[in-house]
């Protein structure tokens, strides 16, 4: 009875350690494909058969790619911009959430409708107009019109809400009753309480931040103004593209959202596992 | 309690007059962008007939009083293209005697281009000048400026440029454009691989699909490939001496269609040609030595690395015509203001100077615009050192544009992925025909 209880343990491990392996492959192939092809010659990315590693590693594809663009002044605009955008959300949508959630006021039901129906507009729609008013407010190359579009969202706010609207009343009511003020008890109950839910925001917005293309392409015109991932265009002309320095250059601008996960993992895998939600 | 109901009200007034002032001031700057829309209208509309009064006296009697100022040039040349054109700039800017400065804004690869911009287009905020294939302008032509009367009265010797240039130049009715970076689809090729199986460089459609035999039997792989399957499309049907599409509809439902797609298809399904696939390019298929020969822009030649073999260049093999595509865009102007209209004309002209031209072919692999440039002892000697040139050269008197009109762009967008389709199906040429024909007249 044991030896097959233990037959079936085994069985169960090695299934289990297979199922994951291999979502690991799955996950992480892209990843090591894109490090391998960054090292590679443009002949060998397209041999066939396939070579996953390089014969020698080209190293000089990275300083080649780095050449290419002032990758440094790029690094430190996306550096700024994704810090602002993503306190700016933290800030307006506690704030937003919170207000929905505890507040009473006159009109928060169509205040809050209104926010969701925003929803069902696409970026996309919004875009140009965006733009004119951007342009009207002579905002173009400047940093003000990479981040203050940005720092708010709906959808966080519909998303932060419903996370706030589960933390249970009397626990509001009992810091009234020891006269907590509204903003108190917002910093020290409802934040902590939810700082899963606020982490997973703050990576989805570092994420979608540090990745735009168009907005910052279409609201700046000089070098000095532009982000990391309008430098990867550098490499495609009408006639070819360097995929090797595609590659070397995208594995720059990742490297600094892998630090951030390596250094956040524990919180981040915390945010997504509670809060139901990844990137 | 009270003090925090005089704060409620004072903050309510802040409120409310802090509206009130973003109401006038809304209305104040709707007032001037309708007139300045009007403005705009107004001056656009008659631009297409009676601008040219206006701009013939700019362009003749105020050439010569031209204000100091900046003229912004949007443009999508990376890398090595990017540097040429800095250097040339700079030389106008520190060079000319009226104190205009011409600053280059980089926008990324082209799509970002025409990204930027239409979007610029919508909110009216065009540059000066920009880089601009014919068929991104459909939306926004009415903001383009006309220049027949700056060519007419201010330019040198119009007739010097390449006269396919010129025609794709005035494709909507008036001079658009001036062409700046061109180039052309060739058809580049392993030297050292077809001597070794004693094939000549293929001229017509039978010597392709016999070198692609031989090269079959012999080393088990694809002769040919084309980075452009819609401009591959479009060149055989000239080739044949059949029309493409217009304004109306696709042209070449008939037996020259027929005969062009029994040619596509037979070479895609023999094994002969092949897809490009996830690379995009055919260039890094051929330094590979994965296929013998592909047709792509003159441009891509940098791409290519032959180690250990020879790159040969050649015109595109023809059929009852030889008939190539041309390639590159042509530079727009959007500026309003009349002064920076002759302050922009300066740079174009500098810019399409012999010299200038001479430079940027030299330095960029760009074909030269003019044809005095290939006169030059320069470019000749260029030309002595690069096949690709005078491949180029060779069938410059070939060359054809693709028109543009409302469908355009979404028939330049469908053919690939219609063409990809047929060649996976190795389907027949009767079913190329109708399927090419309905995808390109299901886009009007």
């Amino acid at each position: 009875m044991t030896s097959k209880r233990n037959i079936a343990n085994v069985i169960g491990v090695v299934l289990k350690f297979t199922v994951l392996i291999l979502g690991s492959i799955f996950t992480v192939l892209p990843f090591i494909w894109m490090i391998s092809s960054s090292l590679k010659t443009p002949s060998e990315l397209v041999q066939v058969p396939p070579s996953l590693f390089p014969a020698v590693p080209q190293w000089g594809n990275y300083k080649e790619a780095w050449a290419a663009a002032p990758f440094a002044r790029y690094f430190i605009n996306t550096l700024i911009v994704t810090l602002c955008t993503t306190c700016g959300v933290l800030v307006t949508t506690v704030l937003s959430a919170f207000a929905f959630s505890r507040l009473n006021f006159p009109g928060k039901k169509t205040v809050f409708s209104l926010f969701l129906a925003t929803l069902m507009i696409p970026g996309e729609m919004l875009i140009i107009t965006n733009y004119e008013t951007i342009i009207k407010l002579k905002w173009i190359d400047s940093y003000k019109a990479m981040i203050i579009p940005w720092v708010s969202s709906a959808f966080y706010i519909y998303l932060l809400t419903r996370f706030f609207m589960q933390v249970p009343e009397s626990l509001y009511l009992a810091a009234k009753v020891d006269k907590c003020s509204d903003f108190k008890y917002m910093i020290k109950i409802m934040v902590p309480m939810n700082k899963q839910a606020i982490f997973s925001i703050a990576i989805l917005n570092i994420i979608s931040s540090w990745n735009a293309f168009l907005w910052p392409l279409l609201v700046t015109n000089s070098q000095e103004m532009r982000v990391l991932s309008n430098g990867l265009v550098r490499f495609q002309t009408e006639a070819g593209s360097s995929t090797e320095l595609i590659m070397a250059a995208s594995c720059m601008l990742v490297m600094p959202i892998i630090i951030i996960y390596l250094f956040l993992r524990k919180y981040i895998i915390e945010g997504v596992t509670r809060s139901g939600l990844k990137g | 309690m009270k003090l925090r109901k005089i704060g409620a009200s004072i903050l309510a007034m802040a409120m409310a007059t802090s509206m009130l002032a973003g109401c006038g001031e809304t209305a104040a700057e709707t007032t001037t962008d309708t007139q300045a829309t009007e403005q705009t209208s107004e001056t656009a509309e008659p631009a297409a007939d009676t601008a040219s009064t206006t701009e013939e006296a700019a362009a003749t009697t105020e050439a010569k009083n031209i204000e100091a100022t900046e003229i912004t040039f949007w443009h999508a040349m990376n890398g090595n293209l990017e540097s040429v054109l800095s250097e040339i700039t700079d030389e106008f800017n520190n060079s000319n005697e009226y104190g205009i400065k011409v600053t280059l804004v980089n926008q990324g690869a082209y799509g970002d281009l025409q990204t930027k911009l239409q979007a610029s287009a919508a909110a009216d905020a065009l540059p000066d000048l920009a880089q601009a294939y014919n068929n991104w302008l459909t939306p926004y032509l009415d903001k383009i400026v006309k220049l027949d009367d700056f060519v007419a009265n201010d330019f040198d010797n119009w007739d010097d440029i390449v006269s396919a240039y010129r025609d794709e130049c005035s494709e909507f009715g008036f001079i658009h454009a001036v062409p700046y970076n061109k180039s052309t689809y060739v058809l580049f090729y392993n030297k050292t691989m077809l001597d070794e199986l004693g094939i000549a460089v293929p001229e017509t459609w039978a010597d392709v699909e016999a070198a692609a035999k031989t090269v079959m039997d012999s080393k088990n792989i694809a002769f040919i490939g084309y980075d452009d399957l819609a401009g591959a499309v479009e060149a055989s049907l000239h080739q044949n001496g059949s029309d493409y599409v217009d304004a109306t509809g696709a042209k070449f439902n008939d037996d020259k269609g027929l005969e062009t797609f029994t040619y596509l298809s037979g070479l895609y399904n023999n094994g002969y040609a092949r897809l490009v696939g996830e690379d995009g390019y055919f260039s890094n298929v051929l330094s590979n030595q994965q296929i013998a020969s592909y047709v792509g822009s003159s441009a891509g030649v940098s791409y290519i690395k032959a180690e250990g073999w020879d790159l040969g260049v050649a015109p595109l093999p023809g059929n009852v015509q030889k008939a190539a595509n041309m390639a590159g865009t042509n530079i727009v102007m959007f500026s309003q203001d009349s002064n920076k209209q002759l302050a922009a004309w300066e740079y174009l002209k500098y810019i399409t100077s012999t010299d200038a031209v001479t430079k940027w072919a030299v330095g960029t692999g760009y074909l030269p615009i003019r044809q005095s440039s290939y006169e030059t002892a320069d470019y000749k000697a260029y030309m002595e050192e690069n096949v690709c040139a005078a491949a180029c050269y060779a069938q410059a008197k070939d060359f054809f544009f693709s028109p543009t009109f409302d469908a355009s762009n979404d028939i330049r967008s469908t053919v690939p992925s219609t063409v990809e389709s047929l060649v996976y199906d190795k389907a027949d040429a009767q079913t190329w025909l109708d399927t090419v024909v309905g995808a390109i007249n299901a886009q009007y």
